[in-house]
């Protein structure tokens, strides 16, 4: 059982014993009217009791109440109809306990009065003095029996016994006692039913005679009955033997003496009820208002009880409801009873029940989707394919890291953001953003199309998918967009990259075999046919030999070249100090260039150490952009190499940076972005694969190669390389990763 | 010095018959409790002692006493009025409590006959009883008292003897039905303070 049981059990005691003895008290107050033998010492202990116990229900009905008043004007909930309910149930109990109050207490009021009323005390009055009347006229003949006797003593002078108690006798008396007016007995006679020992003659009878005047009166006696005591004077001071006083006592009749008894009795207990009369009847009232008061104090604490009862299932009921409300489905409330209102206790757990199972399968499922929400992030976030929703009025809804690298703008910030107002200027993004915001708004909902996007320096092919999301409803607008596209363009060039090495291999295998035997057969024919020949075919002959042997030769470099490209590389990574190979390298075009007109700077960055690199790939990469400007300056007035090394930060990390410069006429507008592909080239002699080759080159060391145009005109290629062996290797295994998802996509 | 041992409310006795007396009671009950007595009654041991009178120690007892109109009221109603004279004899030791010797209850009614219309003075303890014409000449007898107390021989020689005596006055009704009434009634009820003395033997 635990503390609250306890307290509940301990106070169920208490309330239990004091109301035991409270009603005690009510029921002993009661019998105290009938059996006061036993009550009236406790008399006042039981009124304290009950009001001890009155005082009690007033307090705890005062907290109650007061409870109550706090309820409702805290607007507890059931307080207003609890309210009503006490309201009504305290009237109701109250009227009918006040209606029987007021009646009774005329009734009780009246009662009493009826038993005291004027005719009863007028009689026993009455009574009383017709008694005393019969009594005093006897009482009248026996003092005059006493005057009488005691004139025969004095006229006797003195008192002799025979005298006495012949007197006695004649009077009828009890006894008769002569004594001197300070009380001494001289003489004595009594009546054999009599005591032996005289009565002695009282104070106050020796005080009035001694004043001369006859003393007679009515006596009642300890044992019962009545006796007529009459005393009268005796001679005179003047005949010298002092005042005597002859005391004479007359037995009054049995039969009188019961009914003077009865009615002093009666008489007696009249009047004493009749000075009790007002105690009493406030006794009773009190009585009857200690009950009332009970009855009614009861009647407004059971009121409220049964208020209480009453409402504390719809308070329960108010309160599981707003709980519930508030998303607290755990809420059960405490079955009190098996009616009505049980069953509708019942019914709402029954409800929470349900609904909190509900609830758990709803949040299971919510769960599973935020689950399968957060793998999809993941997988979207790992992907390399840009995923872009939009919502159906084309605001950009949800984008995935993959699509802000794709597109070069901080996508996943546009969120929220029409597709019409993304990106600034010709920025991949605004180009992106207006393909696809195009195609939407010609009503295409579904599509798939390669875009080409050309941002400055950057190209960007794009394989892009658009899918309309399902709607809340069948045949319902769709729920939005979304767009799944992919960076193409590495996976082209490597595809390109893939068919120039196959076409160089071929070249070559194919071209470069034959050449030689072409070479020789010219030379031979030359060699044989000329000396025979006339002038005129010789010269021919000359001529068309020495073209033969040329252009083999041409074709043997381009043949070379294309074998170079396709070459499969053997690498010797090793440290390597990157500004004393510029240096070696531009050295070796000095004097060249000197001659040409064309100036040569090189701007090396002490900070630039060593990169991990195979030297002799870096010293073709270096030959081949050094070259290209060569050739692009060639007749190019005041023409202008710059070389500079320099650190770079690239994606965090320090990265060695060559940036060949020139003053040339630069890269054609429309083919930056494919100036790396194999046999693209502007110049009349080029054979298209001297950058395709530095682009291969970088990216066999892990780096990057940009080409743009010098805003003051020329060309400028960027080459970013990585300085130590980590980096490196980082940076290649990305880019072979790339490359098969790219396939893929 | 007057002594009163019961409490009294004149309000709660004076305004009888009225219906407010009604809504009133319990106040009146409360302040019965709170306030201290009224004083109408007079009783007092004014004067103890005992004689030796022929082996036998006797007690003189005088009260001033003096009832009240409410109680006199009462005893002429028919209510009886009770006097007891309570006496105790202890032996005196020094360094232990005192001994009790004797204790002595003696009780005295006071009722007024009307048919007779004398007061009569019954001595409960003797049943003897006498009547007196007027209530002072009964209240005067009652308040001197002559009672023999106890014999000679239980006294030890040479030993000190404390005396004490008190009165104590209250009503009664001549049936006890009503008596539980009496608590709303006799406030004129008193009991004296202890009068004390000592007897060298």
């Amino acid at each position: 059982m635990d503390a609250a049981a306890l307290r509940r059990a301990a106070s169920a005691a208490v309330i239990g014993i004091g109301g035991l003895l409270w009603l005690s008290a009510i029921l002993f107050m009661a019998q105290t009217a009938q059996h006061s033998e036993q009550f009236s010492r406790l008399h006042p202990w039981i009124l304290m009791i009950n009001i001890a116990g009155l005082v009690v229900l007033v307090g705890l009905l005062a907290t109650k109440l007061g409870q109550l008043v706090r309820d409702w004007r805290g607007h507890v909930i059931g307080s207003r109809l609890k309210a009503r309910m006490v309201w009504t149930f305290g009237v109701l109990a109250t009227l009918p306990i006040l209606l029987v109050y007021f009646f009774a207490v005329q009734f009780l009021n009246r009662g009493i009065d009826s038993w005291f009323n004027v005719e009863i005390r007028q009689s026993l009055d009455d009574a009383v003095t017709l008694s005393r009347a019969a009594f005093e006229t006897r009482m009248r003949e026996h003092l005059e029996a006493t005057q009488t006797l005691a004139r025969e003593l004095e006229a006797a002078g003195s008192a002799p016994p025979g005298l006495l108690e012949r007197l006695r006798r004649q009077a009828g008396a009890t006894e008769i006692v002569v004594a001197t007016d300070s009380g001494a007995i001289v003489a004595v006679s009594k009546g054999l039913s009599s005591d032996v020992v005289p009565d002695e003659v009282p104070g106050e009878v020796l005080l009035q005679v001694r004043q001369g005047r006859p003393f007679v009166s009515l006596e009642p006696q300890a044992e019962g009955g009545y006796l007529v005591r009459t005393a009268v004077p005796v001679g005179s001071a003047a005949q010298g033997r002092g005042r005597m006083v002859v005391q004479a006592i007359y037995p009054v009749a049995e039969r009188i003496a019961a009914l003077a008894d009865a009615l002093q009795s009666a008489y007696q207990q009249f009047g004493e009820k009749d000075y009790l009369r007002r105690p009493l009847k406030a006794s009773f009232i009190l009585t009857l208002t200690v009950v009332l008061l009970l009855s009614l104090l009861a009647a407004w604490y059971g009121a409220i009880f049964t208020a209480q009862k009453l409402v504390q299932p719809i308070q329960d009921l108010v309160k599981g409801t707003r709980a519930v409300a508030q998303g607290d489905l755990d809420t059960r409330l405490p079955l009190t009873s098996h009616d009505e209102m049980g069953f509708l206790v019942h019914s709402f757990n029954d409800m929470t029940k349900r609904l909190r199972r509900a609830r758990e399968d709803q949040q299971r499922a919510q769960q599973a989707a935020e689950t399968e929400r957060a793998n999809l992030a993941v997988i979207l976030a790992r992907l390399s394919t840009g995923v872009v929703s939009l919502e159906p009025d084309l605001r950009v809804r949800t984008a995935n890291p993959a699509a802000t690298t794709i597109l070069g703008d901080e996508l996943e910030a546009c969120v929220g953001r029409d597709l019409a107002g993304l990106g600034e200027g010709d920025s991949l993004l605004r180009q992106f953003a207006e393909a696809c915001r195009t195609r939407l708004a010609a009503g295409d909902l579904e599509w798939r199309e390669q875009f080409t996007f050309q941002s400055g320096a950057t190209r960007r092919i794009l394989m892009c998918a658009c899918t309309p999301l399902p709607g809340e409803g069948e045949g319902e607008a769709p729920g939005g967009f979304v767009l799944v596209f992919d960076d193409i363009t590495v996976m082209l060039q490597a595809q390109r990259e893939a068919a120039w090495g196959e076409v160089a291999r071929r070249l070559a295998h194919e071209i470069k075999n034959p050449l030689t035997p072409i070479r020789l057969s010219a030379e031979r024919m030359r060699h044989k046919l000329l000396p025979s020949m006339n002038e005129k075919d010789a010269q021919l002959l000359d001529r068309g030999t020495e073209t033969i042997v040329q252009q083999v030769e041409a074709m043997k470099e381009m043949v070379n070249a294309f074998s170079e490209y396709a070459r499969a590389p053997r690498f010797e990574m090793a440290d390597v100090n990157l500004n004393q190979l510029v240096h070696e390298v531009t050295d070796l075009y000095r004097a060249q260039l000197t001659g040409r007109g064309v100036t040569l700077e090189v701007h090396l960055e002490p900070a630039v150490t060593s990169v991990v690199a195979d030297r002799g790939r870096l010293r073709q990469l270096l030959h081949n952009l050094i070259t290209n400007a060569v050739e692009v300056l060639e007749g190019h007035p005041d023409g202008a190499i710059s070389v500079a090394t320099r650190l770079a930060l690239r994606n965090g990390e320090e990265v060695a940076e060559i940036v060949v410069e020139d003053n040339g006429p630069g890269f054609q507008r429309e083919l930056i972005g494919q100036v790396f592909d194999p046999y693209v080239t502007t110049k009349p002699r080029g054979t298209g694969l001297g950058l395709a080759i530095v682009r291969k080159i970088v990216e066999e060391h892990g780096g990057r190669v940009e080409a743009d145009n010098r805003a003051e005109g020329g060309a400028r290629v960027r080459v970013e390389l990585p300085l130590n062996e980590t980096t490196r290797a980082q940076s290649v295994q990305r880019e072979r990763r790339a490359e098969p998802r790219r396939e893929r996509a | 010095m007057l002594v009163m041992s019961n409490s009294s409310h004149v309000p709660c006795r004076e305004s009888h018959g009225s219906r407010g007396l009604r809504g009133t009671w319990l106040l009146c009950f409360l302040a019965t409790l709170a306030w201290p007595a009224h004083a109408d009654t007079i009783l007092k041991v004014t004067s103890a002692s005992v004689a030796l009178d022929e082996g036998v120690y006797e007690l003189d007892a005088r009260l001033a006493l003096a009832l009240p109109e409410a109680g006199r009221r009462a005893i002429e109603a028919g209510l009886t009025m009770r006097l007891d004279y309570e006496i105790e004899v202890a032996r005196v030791r020094r360094f232990v409590p005192d001994a009790d010797v004797a204790s002595l209850v003696q009780s005295y009614e006071l009722s007024y006959h009307a048919l007779s219309q004398r007061y009569l003075l019954r001595n409960l303890n003797t049943g003897e009883q006498q009547g007196h014409g007027t209530l002072q000449a009964a209240l005067d007898r009652v308040a001197e008292v002559t009672i023999p107390l106890l014999d000679s021989a239980l006294l030890e020689p040479g030993s000190t003897y404390e005396f004490r005596v008190r009165a104590s006055l209250n009503l009664r009704t001549a049936p006890d039905t009503l008596s539980w009434l009496l608590f709303w009634t006799d406030d004129w009820s008193a009991t004296s303070e202890w009068y004390a003395w000592t007897l060298q033997r």
